[in-house]
C-alpha cells in the first residue's frame, strides 16, 4: 500500500512538471485511437482512410482544444457517411448539431467524454464513464454521457446496416422513404434509451452521495452507483423488452467499478497542482516566474520491534523507526 | 529589493488570472440580472436552432406523406401544434439555463471575493514596506 502511495505522489509530481506535454500526448493518443476506430468501422471514404492522414490529424489535434477535436472527429464521421449515403450523412449531421447545441450550453468542459464513451463501449466497459464522471464531473455531465451513448448506438446501427443504407441512396425512388427508415434505426433503439436513462441516474447518484459530508462517502457512492446501474438495467430490460446479456452487464459493471476504484485512488486527495509560468510587474520590476509545486514523497514508516533474550532471563526491547 | 512574500502572492494571483480568473472576471463585469438574462437569451438561440433541426427531421421522417397531404392539411393547426411544442421546449431549456447560470454567477463571485481579499493583502504588503 505504501509503495502505491509513493507511486501516486510520483505521478502527481511528474504531471505537475510536464503537464503541457502529458496533456498533448494524451490528446494525441485519444484522437489517434478514435480516428483508427472510425476508419476501421466506417471506412467508406477511401481518401481519408489513410494512415498518413490519420497521423497528421492526430498530431495536429494534440495542440487543439478538446471541443475542436470533437468537431474534427465529427467531420471525419460525416465524410465517411457522405461516401455511404447522402441522406444518412444529413440525418447524422443534424443529430450531431442538436447534441452539440445541448452539450455545449450545459457541460462544455466534458468534451473528452463524447470521444471516450464510444471507445469504452467498444471495450464493453461503458459503465466506467458515468461512474467516473459522478466523481470528477457535475450532475450536468449526464448530458455529455447521453450524447456519447447516442453517438455510439448511431454508428453501431450504421455499421450493422451499411448495405441497406447504401442501397437506399442508389435507388432514387426510395430516397424519400429512406429518411423514415434511417431515423427509426438511428433513434429507435430501446437499448440506447435504457442506457441513456441508466447513466444519467448513475452520474447524479454518485455525484450526490460523494458530496455528502460523511466518512467513506466516495466508497459508498461507488457501491451505490454499481447497484443503481445493475438494478436500472435489469428493470429496464424487462420493462422495455431489451435483449441484453445480464451476465455481461454484471461482469462489465464489476470490472468497471474496479477500474473506477483504481482511477479514484489516483485522483482522490492528490494535489495535481500545475507548474505555473506567469508574468507580472510592479513599480520596480518585471517578473517572469516559473512556479513548480513542491512534492514531498515520504518514505514509508517501518516499525521494527526486536526482542533479544539474555542468559539471565531478562529481556531488552529495542524499538526504532526507519 | 525583492520581497518574497509579495512575489509569492502575486504569482498565485497571476496563476488564477491566467486560468479560472479569466472567466470569473468576465462574469463579474456584469450585474447578476444582466449576466443571467444574457446567458438565458443565448440559450434561447441555441434551443431555437436545435428545435428547428428537430422539426426538419420530423418533416423528413415522413416526407412523402407530408408532401402529399400538404395541400389538404390545416396549416394553422400544424403551426399552432409546432408552436406549443416549441414553447414547452423553450421553457424547460430556459429554466435549466437560469438555474445553471445563476449557480455559475454565484461561484464566480465567490472566487472574485477571494481575489479581492488577496489584492487587499498585496496592498498592505506595499504599505508595510
Amino acid at each position: 500500500m505504501s509503495n502505491l502511495l509513493v507511486i501516486k505522489e510520483q505521478l502527481a509530481g511528474f504531471f505537475s512538471r510536464y503537464e503541457v506535454y502529458v496533456i498533448a500526448v494524451l490528446k494525441f493518443v485519444l484522437t489517434l485511437v478514435a480516428l483508427l476506430l472510425i476508419n476501421s468501422n466506417l471506412g467508406y471514404m477511401s481518401k481519408i482512410d489513410n494512415g498518413a492522414i490519420v497521423l497528421v490529424v492526430a498530431l495536429l489535434c494534440a495542440f487543439l482544444p478538446m471541443n475542436l477535436i470533437v468537431i474534427i472527429l465529427g467531420m471525419f464521421i460525416l465524410l465517411h457517411l457522405y461516401a455511404l449515403s447522402l441522406a444518412c450523412a444529413a440525418i447524422v449531421g443534424m443529430l450531431f448539431v442538436i447534441m452539440f447545441v445541448l452539450y455545449l450550453r450545459f457541460s462544455p468542459s466534458d468534451s473528452a467524454t463524447l470521444i471516450i464513451m464510444p471507445i469504452c463501449y467498444m471495450l464493453r466497459l461503458p459503465y466506467v464513464v458515468p461512474l467516473t464522471l459522478g466523481f470528477v464531473g457535475s450532475p450536468m455531465s449526464c448530458v455529455s454521457v447521453a450524447c456519447g451513448t447516442v453517438t455510439y448506438f448511431m454508428l453501431d446501427y450504421i455499421k450493422n446496416n451499411e448495405e441497406q443504407i447504401a442501397s437506399y441512396s442508389l435507388d432514387s425512388e426510395s430516397a424519400l422513404g429512406s429518411f423514415k427508415y434511417l431515423i427509426d434505426g438511428l433513434l429507435g433503439s430501446d437499448q440506447m434509451l435504457l442506457m441513456v436513462i441508466t447513466f444519467a441516474v448513475v452520474v447524479i447518484t454518485v455525484f450526490m452521495i460523494k458530496s455528502l459530508p460523511i466518512d467513506h462517502s466516495w466508497k459508498i457512492a461507488l457501491a451505490l452507483g454499481v447497484i443503481v446501474n445493475i438494478l436500472i438495467i435489469l428493470i429496464g430490460c424487462s420493462a422495455l423488452e431489451v435483449d441484453l446479456s445480464i451476465g455481461g452487464v454484471f461482469l462489465g459493471t464489476i470490472v468497471s467499478s474496479v477500474i473506477v476504484f483504481i482511477i479514484q485512488f489516483f485522483i482522490f486527495n492528490v494535489d495535481y497542482s500545475r507548474t505555473e509560468n506567469v508574468q507580472f510587474e510592479d513599480d520596480e520590476y518585471y517578473y517572469y516566474v516559473k512556479a513548480i509545486p513542491k512534492i514531498s514523497i515520504e518514505a514509508p514508516d517501518v516499525n521494527v520491534k526486536r526482542f533479544n533474550s539474555y542468559e539471565d532471563g531478562e529481556y531488552e526491547e529495542y524499538e526504532y523507526d526507519e | 529589493m525583492l520581497n518574497e512574500d509579495r512575489i509569492e502572492l502575486m504569482t498565485k494571483m497571476a496563476a488564477y488570472e491566467n486560468r479560472q480568473g479569466k472567466k470569473d472576471i468576465s462574469v463579474n463585469s456584469y450585474f447578476r440580472g444582466d449576466y443571467i438574462s444574457f446567458q438565458v437569451l443565448k440559450s434561447a438561440l441555441y434551443a431555437t436552432v436545435g428545435f428547428a433541426l428537430a422539426v426538419a427531421m420530423y418533416i423528413l421522417y415522413d416526407l412523402e406523406g407530408f408532401l402529399t397531404d400538404f395541400y389538404k392539411m390545416d396549416i394553422a393547426e400544424f403551426v399552432k401544434d409546432i408552436g406549443v411544442k416549441y414553447g414547452i421546449v423553450l421553457v424547460v431549456y430556459l429554466l435549466l439555463s437560469y438555474f445553471i447560470y445563476a449557480y455559475r454567477f454565484g461561484r464566480a463571485k465567490k472566487h472574485i471575493k477571494k481575489y479581492v481579499s488577496q489584492l487587499k493583502e498585496l496592498e498592505e504588503l506595499y504599505e508595510w514596506e
